[in-house]
């Protein structure tokens, strides 16, 4: 039989792509929002380094479909019957995960959530960067770059996700710190990716054709941003803080078309993420809130070792 | 070449076959973690969304058509419910109407596909936009918290009370999956729809209103697919205008592993439920067995023109 | 061509046929609907091969291996339906498939100049190369089939009916081409039931009946009736059954239009009694059976059924609810639904006596389903067959069986005995008589002259969409009806 044949030869498939881990060790899932941005790349890493110094697995495993949040929760559920350890989950809603969250708390599943906030209390612990505070921190970057004085845009990331919500929270709180400064625009979504994002900053850019300041939240949202910039030969001339790292918003930021970057910290915020899990499981007590900090980088420190280190992280070979 | 009896009963029996494979396969490499009574539960939970979408979506392809605006069907339905739920209306009531929302979409769909005579996968093409836009307006582009509800027992892994065993999606799928599947096999409509997909010139020339008959196809599988909305509601807790996004093609491709042809008169309700199972015990065997997701992707797509490829030899055309 | 012969399965279409062609000749091919005179034309142009007989052109043996090889051994066929690419332009529609290539890119230029003597000698000199050809007029259209021939190098064309949908202008046009082609040398093979269009344009002629040649001359030495009488052979002259008892008026039709066919129809039909429509093909028979089951809109004129006509805008539904059921010449496209059960498509038009509360009774189907396959004789295995799995007389009396259950008082049944044995054929008449007998009305299209004169009990004719008076089939002669259907109508000289 024909079906026979193929099943066969996608039972090998199977059984060839699977991972070839030694069954012995504690497996972590560690559960990202995507797999595609360098963002995601850094956690892994960290989760990684924490998998390694401690001796067990981790299984990295985003939705499917990125910004899906009934994908995410069946990755959870399938983790839950796949019996991990325990669940490191940075999740796409605070509403929508919570009951999966749960369900594998009451199954004895611990998860520690990282990146973004989760509702309800299922969760041990809250391993994230203090993002209202690097919104703060953006607003007090581009007030000073004007003088305290100018019409600036915001573009917002996504609805829905919590993380980026507080940045643009905290960062609208600074700028009213500068009553010589307008909002022009603040109730623009990026969406899920960075095309999505050039494509409303090309649109905003249209919109507004006299700016001179500009925020974004992630990365995403900066980069596609920065290409809207290009494009229309604006970049440099228009004050940009933007928010995470990666090589192409590094070399903007050399190049002075991006005048700042905040950074978050996401390799520790992985390391710690894995780390508090396994601290959980081992019973200790852990905090319910750990701040992995911001740093903001700029043209002029963006040599200094640390700061460069953050745009720059060295990921070691096996991360995708 | 005409179906023999013989053919009939390999196509019918196909799908059953590639499930029981699929079973086996994933038994014999993960015996500890797959067969499982919790992993069956959390299967069929997963199921309900893409299956209830499938029995409705089962009615259409029959008929000769195709529905692509049910993902944004399902966002819509979830964002009346979650509208109404904060607004104060009782859950049964929220409920209600994110089911007729579903219905609505579904009359309009069959309206202009028989009174514009345009293409239905033209006509759902628009309407998947249209009715996205719409979801994404009534959210006010944000997704819509809603106060806690049993609703959100409706697709509990572990139900209240225990006896149900499975959530009550899952009992709501079963239950109206047989009753459909009897209406599609024995009703003067369903007969009426396999004829219109079978051969519409001769459906016409037996004095069937096929106008009418497209509408009330169309609107059924738009009840489903609100249905379908109530179940994603339940599953998420909010309403959320980008949900479900791109399903519509699960959906379809559930009703084409379960043996029906999109160009019509061939298909069932029972394989399209085994066609949806299929896609949900693989994307949950390669998570347990840890394929990755593109591997996983690459092998839904392989399988999805096999099954057809299969199909057609066996029909020897 | 030379003692010719083609069989599909058991049906033999041609038995023995020769023809032959000198350059510079229209040569007339003459016949009854379903003579052999396409088959003969496809076995000509390459499509067919013949199981027997020799064929030769220009004095060497000429064995086409399919219509590309034909076309370019000089044959050109001209065909009823024209095979141009709407949305392709003229200048990509006469190269079509003979396109000059570089690198696999089309190179245009080059054929130009032919092209445009070509389009010359059709005198179509003005036409842009760049207009869509579905914009273009079914006779400039026919043209350009035409050009395609002569492009190709044709010396052999044939024309299948060339003037059947076209106006008196264009027709004297297209006479003109076709003389001027034949005097620069081709031969051209002319198939076409009008007498005196083909005494305007052709010389000699062949008259073929049941698949064999049964005549050959010049035209100018015969006359019509003696060429209707080679077509229509030794078959009974009249109709050899006693006439029926005639009850009251069951259907009649006044003045009903149609677009752009029928142009004119009126009749009663009364019940007890069976009702011939012949005429050629193209005529607007089957045009005219689907404006009387309101499946084409009628555009002016009533049907009036026991007395009640039929407004505007009902549909089959009204027609079967009132007791009327149309059975369609083409089974396949619209008659039935090839993959579904038998019993389906025997009780799809009324459901309700097999069902309960909405829903199909399965006993209650098979029963109904069995009564008509044993009273018709239906041999299938069982009520649950694919219909598609039958053959095509017990397809047939599927197609009628609906009817039967449905328990109509008029039934239309469009070339009911086509394409099905000869058994079968007396059956399905049997059928339709005792249904007559009964007190049902039948409307009966129908091509095969002997058959319906056998048969019915009065006959019309149809000629280029008019309806003409129906006569008693036990009266009138085969030779008289098929004068009426090859006449060309008063209407196309004004």
């Amino acid at each position: 039989m024909r079906l026979g044949t193929i099943l066969a030869v996608l039972a090998l498939l199977l059984a060839a792509c699977g991972d070839s881990k030694s069954p012995s060790k504690r497996v972590i899932a560690v559960i990202p929002k995507g797999t595609t941005h360098e963002f995601w790349k850094s956690i892994h890493a960290g989760a990684l380094k924490a998998a390694a110094e401690s001796g067990v697995d981790i299984a990295w495993k985003g939705p499917p479909k990125e910004d899906d949040r009934d994908e995410q929760i069946k990755v959870v559920e399938d983790s839950v019957t796949r019996r991990v350890a325990a669940i490191v989950l940075a999740p796409l809603d605070e509403a929508a995960l919570a009951t999966p969250v749960a369900e594998a708390a009451k199954d004895k599943i611990p998860v520690v959530v990282i990146d973004s906030d989760l509702k309800g209390d299922a969760h041990a612990s809250f391993v994230a960067t203090d993002n209202e505070k690097g919104g703060a921190m953006a607003a007090e970057r581009l007030g000073t770059l004007l003088g305290g004085k100018g019409r600036v845009l915001m573009l917002r990331y996504q609805v829905g996700s919590a993380s980026t919500e507080k940045r643009e929270r905290g960062f609208l709180a600074g700028i009213a710190k500068f009553p010589g400064i307008t909002m022009v625009s603040d109730n623009q979504y990026a969406g899920a990716t960075a095309e999505a994002a050039y494509a409303a900053a090309e649109n905003l850019l249209q919109r507004f054709p006299e700016l001179d300041g500009i925020f974004c939240p992630n990365e995403s949202a900066t980069f596609g941003m920065l290409r809207a910039l290009t494009s229309v030969g604006r970049n440099g001339k228009v004050k940009f803080v933007g928010f995470d790292a990666s090589a192409k918003l590094a070399e903007a930021l050399k190049t002075g078309d991006i005048h700042g970057l905040v950074l978050q910290n996401p390799f520790r915020m992985g390391y710690l993420g894995v780390k508090t899990a396994l601290d959980v499981l081992d019973g200790k007590l852990v905090e319910r809130r750990i701040d992995t900090g911001v740093a903001m980088a700029t043209p002029d420190n963006m040599t200094t070792p640390d700061i460069a280190e953050l745009l720059n992280p060295k990921l070691p070979e096996n991360v995708r | 070449m005409s179906d023999s009896n013989a053919v009939r009963l390999v196509r019918r029996l196909g799908p059953f076959l590639g499930l029981a494979l699929v079973l086996v396969l994933f038994t014999a490499l993960e015996p500890d973690r797959f067969p499982t009574a919790v992993n069956f539960r959390t299967v069929l939970t997963q199921t309900v969304i893409v299956g209830l979408g499938a029995v409705g979506m089962t009615f259409v392809v029959v008929s000769g058509g195709i529905d692509l605006s049910v993902g944004s069907s399902i966002a819509l339905s979830t964002i009346v419910i979650a509208r109404l739920l904060r607004d104060g209306a009782s859950p049964a009531a929220a409920a209600l109407a994110g089911v007729v929302a579903g219905g609505v979409v579904g009359v309009v769909n069959g309206t202009l596909i028989t009174r514009l005579r345009i293409a239905p996968f033209i006509v759902t093409l628009g309407t998947l936009q249209i009715v996205r836009g719409t979801a994404k307006y009534l959210a006010g582009e944000q997704k819509i918290d809603a106060p806690a509800s049993w609703l959100a027992g409706l697709m509990a892994k572990s139900p209240d009370p225990s006896w149900l065993i499975v959530a009550p999606g899952v009992w709501a799928l079963i239950l109206l999956a047989g009753f459909l599947a009897f209406v599609l096999r024995r009703s003067i409509l369903g007969v009426h729809t396999y004829a219109i997909g079978s051969n519409e010139s001769t459906a016409v020339l037996c004095g069937i209103k096929v106008d009418r008959t497209k509408v009330l196809i169309y609107g059924l599988s738009g009840l489903m697919t609100g249905l379908a909305g109530l179940m994603q509601f339940s599953r998420l807790t909010v309403g959320d205008p980008t949900a479900a996004t791109g399903l519509e093609l699960n959906i379809i491709a559930a009703v084409v592993i379960g043996g029906a042809s999109l160009s019509g008169g061939v298909g069932g309700i029972a394989g399209s439920l085994v066609g949806a199972l299929v896609m949900a015990f693989l994307a949950n065997g390669c998570t347990l067995v840890g394929v990755p997701n593109y591997a996983q992707e690459i092998l839904v797509g392989a399988i999805i023109v096999a099954v057809v490829a299969i199909d057609r030899s066996k029909r020897g055309t | 061509m030379e003692g010719v012969e083609k069989s599909f399965g058991a049906t033999r279409a041609l038995s023995g046929v020769s023809l032959d062609v000198a350059p510079g000749d229209v040569h007339a091919l003459i016949g009854e609907n379903g003579a052999g005179k396409s088959t003969l034309m496809k076995i000509l142009a390459g499509v067919l091969t013949p199981d027997a007989g020799r064929m030769s052109l220009f004095g060497s043996p000429y064995r086409p291996t399919g219509p590309l090889d034909a076309r370019r051994r000089g044959v050109a066929m001209i065909h009823q339906e024209l095979t141009l690419a709407p949305h392709l332009d003229v200048e990509a529609n006469l190269t079509l498939g003979t396109e000059t290539t570089t690198f696999g890119f089309v190179r245009r230029a080059g054929r130009r100049a032919a092209i445009r003597d070509v389009l010359t000698r059709l005198r179509l000199a003005d036409l842009p190369f760049d207009t869509p050809v579905g914009t273009l007029s079914t006779a400039v259209r026919q043209l350009l089939e035409i050009a395609r021939a002569l492009l190709s190098g044709a010396r052999v064309v044939i024309m299948d009916e060339p003037t059947s949908s076209l106006g008196r202008r264009d027709v004297e046009r297209l006479f003109d081409i076709v003389r001027e082609l034949a005097a620069s040398g081709c031969g051209i093979i002319y198939i076409s039931h009008f007498m005196d269009e083909l005494r305007e344009v052709a010389t000699r002629f062949t008259v073929l009946r049941d698949g064999a040649s049964v005549g050959t001359g010049t035209l100018d030495a015969v006359d019509d009736d003696a060429l209707i009488r080679l077509m229509a052979g030794g078959a009974p002259t009249t109709g050899t059954r006693a006439p029926s008892v005639r009850g009251t008026p069951l259907l009649v039709l006044d003045g009903l239009e149609g677009h752009p066919r029928p142009t004119e129809a009126s009749l009663v039909l009364h019940r007890g009694e069976i009702l011939g429509i012949t005429g050629l093909v193209g005529a607007g028979r089957t045009e005219l059976l689907r404006a009387v089951f309101g499946l084409d809109p009628v555009v002016s004129g009533s049907v009036t059924l026991a007395g009640i006509g039929f407004s505007a805008d009902e549909g089959p539904d009204a027609r079967w609810d009132r007791g009327m059921g149309f059975v369609s010449e083409d089974r396949k496209h619209e008659g039935l639904m090839l993959d579904l059960p038998l019993s389906v498509n025997l009780t799809l038009s009324r459901l309700e006596p097999v069902s309960r509360a909405g829903f199909v009774d399965g006993k209650k189907l098979d029963a109904a389903s069995r009564e008509w396959i044993d009273r018709l004789g239906i041999r299938a295995a069982g009520s649950n067959v694919a219909v598609g799995s039958l053959s095509g007389g017990n397809q047939q009396k599927v197609a009628i069986a609906r009817l039967l259950h449905h328990d109509v008082d008029v039934l239309l049944l469009d070339e009911p005995t086509r394409g099905i044995d000869v058994r079968s054929k007396a059956a399905v008449w049997d059928l339709l008589r005792s249904l007559a007998n009964a007190g049902r009305g039948i409307l009966v299209v129908g091509s095969h002259l002997p058959e319906m004169l056998a048969h019915c009990d009065r006959i019309a004719v149809m000629n280029r969409g008019r309806l003409g008076e129906a006569r008693d089939a036990s009266t009138v002669t085969a030779h008289e009806l098929l004068t009426e259907a090859v006449s060309v109508a008063e209407s196309r000289h004004e």
